[in-house]
């Protein structure tokens, strides 16, 4: 029996659904007006709180506007996206919105859907290959954002520790960026630890017990590039009895953390707005269908929560 | 039955590995001292009380899985779903846990239930199909991951009882509760591994499988037990997760099976079956504990941390298989 190796077929599959595609593109732009428009969305991971609600918004946002939303989880790979886009394609979406995974690995997405005629928006972080659209924040802002508030509440010296995400994620690597940025205009504030956290809660907790040991009282606040690792950070302090002298701050301003917030456990945290990254990432992908006028790039602003404005950001 | 065991190994001496301390388990334990010696020359934070505390506090939750895997690897079985499992049993109590709803002994047993239940499945599925362990567990992995994604919609389950949060975050007598509850498993695995007759029927079963049932041991009955020990050690790692960081994460746990079966390996378990103990398992993740330990106090990345427990693995297994050698 011969048998054939079924990425050639796949790839087979593929490329003659990306010519009927092409093909037809056209023509699917007159005809839709009849056919409600359909977009679809690849999600870097529906484990993940942040990108579910901006995931939920988006399903909100498109039928309001009468749109029909197919959402897909990428899984955290960047492989099982491009597949995704990929059938996208073969199913002839008006537009496609993706949640990259990787800057780089996610690329070939967007070469191919716009290959295939079919505009592709990014939402909430980017790709080297240029899309249609961007809708999203600028990561290096909210790590300026959190190390400016650490600065202003140390007078600009003093020892910090910083929680990495995932190495190599793009918003490890532009939090990163700004945080070190922010760091060289203030000689005073030294950097004496960082690590990865791998943005999770149990793993920044027992890095966060083990800084403790290494620098006890010399740390005079954290920063970690996501809530789940500040909660981790704020729960092994508050263990050693060390909270009140040492501020912690995140980002992201999930729930968890807008309430350690208001509780004074958590000195602040920075909002990246998943609402409005949804509905204008919907609103963008319409405008651009219908061949209105649209905007290539979205900033949605950071917005920086401390016990004083806590109350306007829970629900 | 017990007679018909005891005459089975004793006849058979030479071909069943018996319960015996391998080269590798010394090994490793001089290697573990030798390590905590290093460290305590290179960095003078390493050897205080709060230190070896925090280790062994962080240690609790892979040592309990561990425990779990090593009844599963000693009847040559293997389970890959116990991180999922943390997740599952962490979100179930989670669900149970909220401040005013059950007193605390309710979110307890619900995550215990449920990984016990869990356990049973892979047991059950093992012994009654013939698919390998190795296939049944990665499905039911997948299966967990599902559940507990399901159960908490995605997003963390917070604000938890203060009386739930007291088994992961609390202290009894100046001693962190965690400790305890890994003394107290440690003793009750190393009871039934090495006092019990079922502990003796593991290591008949991961000996000679062919043996150990003609011999008259129910196979089935031994592997379902194994497996639903495992869920609930399992369950127990997820409870205590859950509290320590008092939030049911559905995504807990992931990669967790791994640590805890590169601690029942270092610590000289035979991936082959028939050989390990519990005290060489509670070693294997001291080790880890320490070096990953260690290498934070000295400011080494992770990336290095991976490469060194990659050597260490490999290093474990090497000294088994040199002993089984030597035995030969």
């Amino acid at each position: 029996m011969i048998r054939i190796p079924s990425t050639i077929v796949c790839n087979v599959l593929g490329l003659t659904l990306l010519l009927a595609g092409c093909g037809q593109s056209g023509k699917s732009d007159q005809n839709g007006q009849d056919k409600p428009l359909v977009i679809g969305a690849t999600m870097l991971s529906m484990q993940n709180e942040f990108i579910v609600n901006v995931n939920d918004e988006m399903a909100k946002k498109a039928e309001e506007s009468g749109v029909e939303f197919i959402s897909v989880d990428a899984e955290r790979s960047a492989l099982k996206q491009i597949e995704q886009v990929e059938s996208f394609i073969a199913q002839k979406v008006d537009a496609i919105i993706m949640n990259p995974c990787e800057v780089e690995a996610s690329s070939p997405a967007v070469t191919k859907a716009l290959a295939a005629h079919i505009p592709i928006i990014n939402v909430n972080s980017a790709t080297s290959a240029k899309p249609t659209a961007f809708v999203g924040s600028d990561d290096v802002e909210s790590g300026r954002i959190a190390m400016n508030y650490i600065a202003k509440r140390l007078n600009g010296k003093g020892n910090v520790v910083m929680m990495h995400g995932y190495m190599g994620q793009a918003a490890q690597i532009q939090r990163e960026q700004g945080a070190r940025e922010v760091l060289k205009q203030f000689p005073g504030l030294k950097l004496i630890a960082h690590q990865t956290g791998e943005w999770d809660r149990a793993k920044s907790m027992a890095l966060m017990e083990n800084w403790i040991q290494s620098y006890g009282s010399d740390i005079n606040a954290v920063f970690a590039q996501n809530d789940e690792m500040g909660m981790g950070a704020v729960k092994a302090l508050t263990s050693a009895g060390l909270k009140n002298k040492v501020i912690v701050v995140s980002i992201d301003a999930i729930p968890d953390a807008l309430q350690a917030v208001k509780n004074g456990t958590l000195d602040a945290t920075i909002f990246q707005n998943a609402e409005q990254q949804g509905a204008k990432a919907i609103e963008t992908a319409i405008k651009i269908i219908k061949g209105q006028p649209y905007d290539k790039e979205t900033l949605v602003p950071f917005e920086l929560v401390t016990k004083e404005n806590v109350g306007q950001y829970i629900k | 039955m017990k007679n018909v065991l005891t005459s089975y190994f004793n006849q058979s001496k030479g071909t069943v590995r018996v319960p015996k301390r391998g080269i590798g388990q010394y090994g490793i334990f001089i290697a573990f001292i030798v390590l905590c010696v290093l460290l305590a020359i290179v960095t003078p934070k390493f050897l205080t009380v709060s230190n070896l505390t925090n280790i062994v506090t962080q240690v609790s939750i892979n040592a309990l899985l561990a425990f779990g895997v090593t009844f599963v690897i000693i009847t040559g079985g293997i389970d890959l779903s116990i991180g999922s499992m943390v997740a599952v049993t962490g979100v179930v109590a989670a669900l149970f846990a909220h401040p005013d709803s059950y007193p605390v002994i309710v979110p307890v047993l619900a995550g215990l239930l449920a990984g016990l239940a869990l356990g049973a499945l892979n047991g059950f599925v093992i012994t009654r199909t013939k698919v390998p362990p190795f296939i049944v567990t990665l499905g039911t992995m997948t299966i967990g991951r599902g559940l507990a994604l399901i159960l908490s919609k995605g997003r963390p389950i917070s604000n938890l009882s203060d009386s739930f949060n007291f088994i992961g975050g609390g202290q009894v007598l100046g001693i962190p509760s965690p400790i305890i509850i890994l003394i107290i498993a440690f003793i009750g695995c190393s009871v039934l591994l090495k006092k019990t007759v079922m502990g003796r029927y593991m290591y008949a079963v991961g000996g000679n499988e062919q043996a150990a049932e003609a011999s008259g041991i129910q196979l089935n009955k031994v592997k379902m037990m194994v497996y639903t020990l495992c869920g609930g050690l399992a369950a127990l790692a997820g409870i205590l997760l859950t509290s320590r960081i008092t939030t049911g994460q559905p995504n807990a746990g992931i990669g967790f099976e791994l640590d805890a079966i590169a601690a029942a390996i270092i610590g000289g378990t035979s991936t082959s079956g028939g050989t390990g103990t519990i005290t060489g398992t509670l070693i294997g993740a001291l080790l880890i504990g320490v070096i990953s330990n260690g290498l934070d106090l000295l400011n080494v990345t992770s990336y290095y941390q991976q490469v060194v427990m990659g050597v260490i693995i490999i290093g474990a297994v090497v000294l088994d298989s040199l002993s089984q050698t030597n035995k030969r």
